[in-house]
């Protein structure tokens, strides 16, 4: 499994409050997908602007298939999933970073998006460079750089099928006798 | 093996588990809150299931808009309400009958050693203090946890905290706490576990030891965790009659580091200035800095002990006058005592707002909102920018005692010199 966008490169500590701050947690509808979407997506990252380690133009020009590649400690903090949710329902497919915090991490995937920690991987990237991912292959290529890096992932072998079926829920909904 | 690989290999039924092998293991209790619970539950629909896998093993707290703020909140718990007489859940605390999460799950007995705790909230390390495997987790796991009963682990490898030596009043588990992750900085232990062990925690109450099990979750761990002993089986006694199996580390367990502490090292009471939980200071460094709020509660520290030593430090005194001075006990157990033992009187006597048990102003949820440019001195666990708030507030956190002697100064003061005669 392949994936290929445009990179976003995010500075290091992006913590739960900043990506879904804790004011926004009891609103939206979860009764109706796209009103939620709406909501999850627009509340997040809402002090942008105000934070060093999130480039200001971010919110304004991401778009569908776009990656994050961050440095260390990304998603550090809360196990409020609309951390997670904010970023796939702006357009995010997945996440690159030095380190990446436990329950962020497996909240990403169990939305159908992989995160991938790789210590040093942030400083081979710049914002608008494109990047492949290969998960079948464990690399991660820089396609303005040519240079190619190999990360393993400590994760159950069923992760791609969850990939594929779009996250944890459709994955299990699948597999409902 | 170590007591978390023991607990893991036994729930994934293996003989041996290593450290970042990849487990499915059964859950004995789960617990959501009023904060994802709503959320939890419409993953769990989409599931298509009609019923959970055990409604005796869930437990519900609603604790974090205690009481409701507005109808978004209150549509969120009518909806945690449904299904909770839907599914037959009997743990169900309602808004009066709890408190924090993380408090009523030890308090009322739900965690047992040797188990496993998932919760939708990354502080659920907090119930490790009982010698349990006690993680957070995500809604969308939750959910198959709900229906299946089971959740997929990468076993963390233990990182052995030992300490040695007293901890004298004004100094608290919390100075403690803040000096070790001081040292182990906010990624230390990501994807392991911190094992407390030695002489300084066995002398400390369960109360304090909860205040290490709950900021594990700052250096990163997946879990915190200290092995039972005789004090934990007295406390479980007068909690729960269920009986349980105390399991310890191997003693030739194999751990990832063993990091040695001394109470000697830590001079002086500790301030972690923001925006990171591991910036910790000597209080003296800091001491003056104007604060507009003081908050003393949450998970972390709004358990009796720490009313006590608020209350000593308060007792006949006036909190500063333009300091907001917020108390809430992190339980309704723990508000009866403190009105038992007149806190309550001397809190409001001395100028501070008692609040009803809930998270309070430890995030923004509820109650002590900060506005632009606010300084807050916190015992709460976490003093990200924004956390509490408009961006541009800040937050220091310290120990109940800390905080409580800066409340009466309306800037960040030593509690020290209100021990002098002890």
């Amino acid at each position: 499994m392949k994936l290929k966008g445009r990179v976003w490169k995010f500075g290091k500590d992006v913590d739960t409050d900043e990506l879904f701050a804790g004011r926004f947690i009891m609103g939206g509808d979860e009764t109706s997908q796209s009103r939620y979407q709406e909501f999850i997506a627009t509340s997040g990252l809402s002090d942008v602007g105000q934070r060093e380690n999130v480039p200001r133009e971010f919110l304004t020009r991401v778009e569908k298939g776009d990656i994050i590649v961050a440095e260390e400690n990304f998603g550090i903090g809360s196990s409020r999933q609309q951390a997670a949710e904010t970023l796939k329902f702006r357009g995010v497919q997945a996440v690159v970073a030095d380190s990446i915090h436990r329950i962020f991490f497996r909240n990403f995937w169990n939305l159908g998006c992989p995160a991938i920690d790789l210590p040093g991987i942030s400083a081979e990237f710049e914002t608008g460079q494109e990047i492949v991912i290969n998960l079948g292959r464990g690399t991660i290529k820089n396609l303005n750089t040519g240079k190619e890096f190999d990360f393993s992932l400590i994760v159950p072998a069923w992760f791609i099928d969850m990939v594929e079926a779009g996250g944890l829920i459709p994955y299990h909904k699948s597999r409902t006798p | 093996m170590t007591l978390v690989e023991k607990i893991l290999a036994k729930k994934a039924g293996k003989k041996i588990v290593k450290p970042d092998e990849l487990v499915e293991i059964s859950v004995d209790r789960a617990m959501i809150h009023d904060a994802l619970g709503a959320h939890t539950i419409a993953k769990f629909r989409e599931l298509g299931v009609e019923k959970v896998w055990d409604p005796s093993r869930i437990v519900v707290v609603l604790d974090h808009y205690v009481p409701n703020k507005d109808i978004d909140t209150a549509k969120k718990c009518l909806n945690i309400k449904k299904f909770v007489f839907e599914q037959g859940i009997d743990n169900y605390y309602e808004v009066g009958k709890g408190g924090i999460a993380h408090q009523v799950l030890v308090e009322k007995g739900h965690v047992l050693p040797g188990t496993t705790l998932v919760g939708v909230d990354s502080h659920t390390t907090t119930s490790g203090v009982v010698g349990a495997f006690a993680t957070g987790i995500g809604v969308d796991e939750m959910a198959v946890v709900f229906k299946t009963g089971r959740l997929w682990e990468r076993v963390p490898g233990t990182i052995k905290i030992n300490v040695e030596g007293e901890l004298v009043l004004p100094m608290m588990s919390k100075d403690l706490m803040l000096f070790i992750l001081k040292r182990l900085g906010i990624s230390g232990a990501l994807f392991k576990s911190l094992q407390f062990t030695g002489s300084t925690i066995s002398q400390m109450s369960i109360a304090s030891r909860m205040v290490l099990t709950n900021m594990a979750i700052e250096s990163g761990a997946t879990n915190g965790i200290i092995e039972p002993d005789q004090k934990l089986v007295d406390f479980l006694r007068t909690r729960t009659n269920h009986s349980f199996e105390l399991m310890q580390s191997d003693l030739d367990a194999e751990y990832v580091e063993t990091l040695e502490f001394h109470t000697d090292d830590i001079k002086e009471p500790m301030v972690a200035v923001p925006p990171k939980p591991s910036n910790a200071v000597g209080v003296t460094e800091v001491e003056g800095t104007r604060i507009d709020q003081a908050f003393i509660g949450s998970c972390t520290n709004g358990r009796l002990e720490d009313l006590r030593i608020a209350a000593r430090i308060l007792k006949g005194r006036k909190v500063d006058k333009f300091t907001k001075v917020i108390i809430i006990p992190a339980s309704q157990e723990v508000f009866k005592a403190a009105l038992g033992e007149g806190l309550i009187a001397t809190f409001v006597e001395a100028g501070a707002v008692v609040g009803p048990p809930t998270c309070g102003p430890c995030m923004e949820a509820h109650m002590g909102i900060l506005g632009p440019g606010e300084v807050c001195i916190s015992t709460a666990n976490r003093n990200f920018q924004g956390r509490v708030g408009d961006v541009t507030a800040e937050i220091y956190l310290a120990s109940p005692a800390t905080v409580a002697a800066s409340a009466l100064k309306g800037k960040i003061s030593d509690p020290r010199e209100f021990f002098q005669e002890a």
